[in-house]
């Protein structure tokens, strides 16, 4: 009897405790919460254990973790960050090695793994990803006469491009006036001067074994790779003329907006975009997707992942833990938010085949390309972008400039910086 | 008849250097409206257009209806109200003790007021998120007034200052012979002729609160969130919502505008005040 009502208090005192309300707080950019949110929503349900969002601007994510971590103490249990700042806040986050488990890691894409990884710390587990790949106008690409004047032009099909040669081409032929005043008016393509990470993207198309850095930390921003990379990207712009004019201006969003009013026949974007197309865009239900253009290298692109890290002053760790394993789980989840995004091959995998989403079967394609890789896991990178890559790429794209050597002086500079 | 074609001369070009003036002002402004009312597809429209083909509500009604920024803008008005209330409650005081009472201590506090000024506010977030946090006001609107109104006394001080430095002593000392204590000769005498001063002042305050972004952002969550904040998130990694994010802002210059309007009486008497005292 005395056993019974010892058993019958601890469970008792069992079901207190887990019917005992918990909160974790996480820290998120505008737009992310929603990503995650289904997820949270299914969490509490499950566990008990409440999930309140706190949505920041961009650069509010980077400034609030900073603060908390310099006040030594933190409101939050899990904070949402870009893989940019995963090298600044790596020694103020937990490891969260136990919750990357074989099915975990069989699951992700080895870029996003690798990552995840600074020294011998996991310290976030992705909460989704991006990519940028090839959008096409696929109105103009199925028309027979274009068809017909590309083939024989060129001698190849016209079809999506593969290869920089293709993108190249194709950019050429469509670039034109079409209303017959002298002045183009419809350009092959884009290029974009004021963020260069599409530029990287070629790097590693070309075979670059990193980006900027080696694996070691050595600068290698001169070597043949990111040179190839850099006479490519500047081309279409410098010898084609298969670009709107002012390239140095044009950042993701003005070329997204050439792309959405009919201006462009193609663009290099990031995936999440043709979910995305407005309605009353000039080439709703027109748009075609293809992986990112293949270098001497393969496929390769510069993934865009988010990671859930956990403080190391979070209050619940073991719930925020919890909470990233059940998020990662139900990774699929997010795919019904307006971003429409996730981190797992099989999250994708599951909408692949569904009208609407055509686009995360070339993002699968790209995110798990064997030369695709991310940006140099180094503290310093967004000095190096900002004081040596981009001027570098503005440089060459003025067309006067000797490519090999602003990459020279790139280095130069980096290494300061690194000094 | 020469001296009066210079004189015609020389008010074109005044004019002129006006309109240049007001036209580098407004501008802005008068386009940032313009885009606000352009439909989201045309915002971003390449080459840019500046007067909208289409008039369009529709991105003020998303803002209004689809987002949290009715919310924010009741957070920032109240942090702004109460922020200008505390800060003109502690600077019209001190002000006025510090140009009436003048000591080499006065002088010193109000350099030190001027001093603070010039401390970058970046620097002051953390402390002030720890002394915040270990005093249970984070995400709180009575945190953030007392932030915002950290920044906001020594620019009231020193407005207020300036302004007292134009009252005449004599006033204050025929109160007193007239039976005023000090603090009566201040309430009945001196304070009704600073309502300029005082509106200058409080209109000032109200903007640096109004539009504050770095307090609000490391100090404030999800209950205080306000519209600045909000504003800003419109630009995320994964696109800039040009549309929404422009007639937010109209919508957040309009009470400045009408405060400002409101107090114009007030606020060019304080502008002026003391400029032909004699």
């Amino acid at each position: 009897m005395k056993k019974l009502l010892g058993a019958s208090a601890l469970a008792l005192v069992c079901i207190a405790a887990s019917a005992k309300a918990e909160t974790i707080n996480i820290l998120v950019e505008g737009g992310g919460e929603m990503l995650q949110k289904a997820a949270a929503e299914k969490f509490t349900a499950e566990t008990g254990i409440k999930v309140d969002f706190t949505v920041v601007p961009y650069q509010g994510v980077f400034d609030k973790f900073s603060a908390e971590i310099a006040s030594g103490s933190s409101a939050f249990d899990v904070v949402t960050i870009d893989v940019v700042w995963n090298a600044k806040f790596a020694s103020h986050v937990e490891d969260l090695a136990p919750l990357f488990t074989d099915a975990v890691r069989k699951d992700l894409p080895p870029a996003l793994l690798a990552d995840a990884k600074i020294g011998d710390k996991l310290i976030g587990m992705p909460a989704w990803a991006n990519a940028e790949i090839v959008f096409y106008r696929k109105d103009v690409f199925d028309k027979p006469e274009e068809q017909k004047a590309f083939q024989a032009k060129y001698g190849y099909p016209l079809a999506p491009p593969k290869t920089w040669q293709q993108w190249r081409d194709i950019a050429t032929f469509f670039t034109r006036d079409t209303d017959g005043d002298g002045k183009t008016d419809f350009w092959g393509t884009d290029t974009i001067g004021s963020f260069s990470e599409e530029w990287m993207a070629h790097v590693l198309q070309a075979g670059s074994p990193g980006v900027i850095l080696d694996k070691d930390g050595k600068v290698i921003i001169d070597n043949e790779a990111h040179r190839k990379a850099l006479e490519f990207y500047i081309a279409p712009h410098c010898i084609d003329h298969s670009v709107p004019e002012n390239v140095n201006e044009t950042g993701w969003g003005e070329a997204q907006n050439l792309f959405y009013q009919g201006k462009t026949a193609m663009m290099k974007f990031w995936a999440h975009a043709y979910k995305m197309t407005p309605a009353d865009s000039k080439v709703s239900g027109k748009v075609g997707v293809a992986p990112m253009l293949a270098g001497d290298a393969g496929i390769a692109a510069i993934p865009g992942p988010w990671y859930n890290v956990v403080p190391s002053t979070s209050q619940h760790k073991d719930a925020a833990k919890k909470f990233i394993a059940f998020a990662i789980a139900n990774n699929a989840l997010g795919i019904e938010a307006p971003l429409g995004l996730a981190a797992t091959n099989s999250a994708y995998n599951g909408y692949a085949s569904k009208p609407g989403y055509e686009h995360f079967t070339p993002l699968l394609e790209t995110l798990g390309a064997p030369a695709t890789q991310g940006r140099p896991m180094n503290e310093k990178y967004q000095e190096f972008v900002d004081e040596a890559v981009l001027p570098a790429v503005q440089q060459a794209l003025t067309c006067k400039a000797d490519v090999g050597k602003v990459l020279t002086d790139a280095k130069e500079t980096i290494e300061d910086i690194l000094d | 008849m020469r001296s009066a074609r210079r004189f015609n001369l020389n008010g074109m070009v005044i004019n002129a250097a006006a309109l240049v003036l007001v036209l580098s002002y407004a501008l802005p402004y008068v386009y940032l409206l313009m885009t606000s009312i352009k439909p989201a597809a045309d915002v971003q429209q390449i080459p840019p257009s500046f007067f909208p083909v289409v008039i369009s509500f529709e991105n003020f009604r998303d803002v209004l209806q689809s987002s949290i920024l009715p919310r924010a803008f009741a957070s920032s008005l109240m942090v702004a109200v109460l922020t200008t209330i505390l800060s003109l409650a502690v600077a019209v005081p001190a002000a006025y003790v510090a140009t009436h009472y003048r000591r080499r201590i006065t002088t010193l506090f109000l350099l030190f007021a001027l001093v603070t000024r010039m401390v970058p506010s970046v620097s002051l977030g953390v402390p002030l998120f720890q002394l915040l946090k270990s005093l249970g006001l984070l995400d709180t609107v009575p945190g953030l007034v007392l932030a915002h109104t950290s920044a906001a006394v020594p620019l009231a001080l020193l407005l207020m200052a300036a302004f007292f430095e134009g009252v005449p002593k004599d006033l204050e000392e025929a109160a007193r012979m007239d039976g005023c204590t000090r603090f009566q000769a201040f309430l009945k005498v001196i304070l009704p002729i600073m309502t300029g001063g005082i509106a200058v002042t409080a209109l000032f305050t109200f903007i640096t609160s109004w539009n504050e972004f770095l307090y609000a952002l490391l100090l404030t969550s999800e209950a205080t969130k306000t519209a600045p904040i909000v504003i800003a998130e419109y630009n995320s990694v994964y696109g800039l919502a040009w549309g929404a994010m422009t007639a937010a802002a109209v919508l957040y210059s309009l009470p400045v505008i009408i405060v400002t309007l409101a107090l114009q009486k007030q606020i060019v008497g304080g502008l002026t005040f003391g400029a032909v005292k004699g």
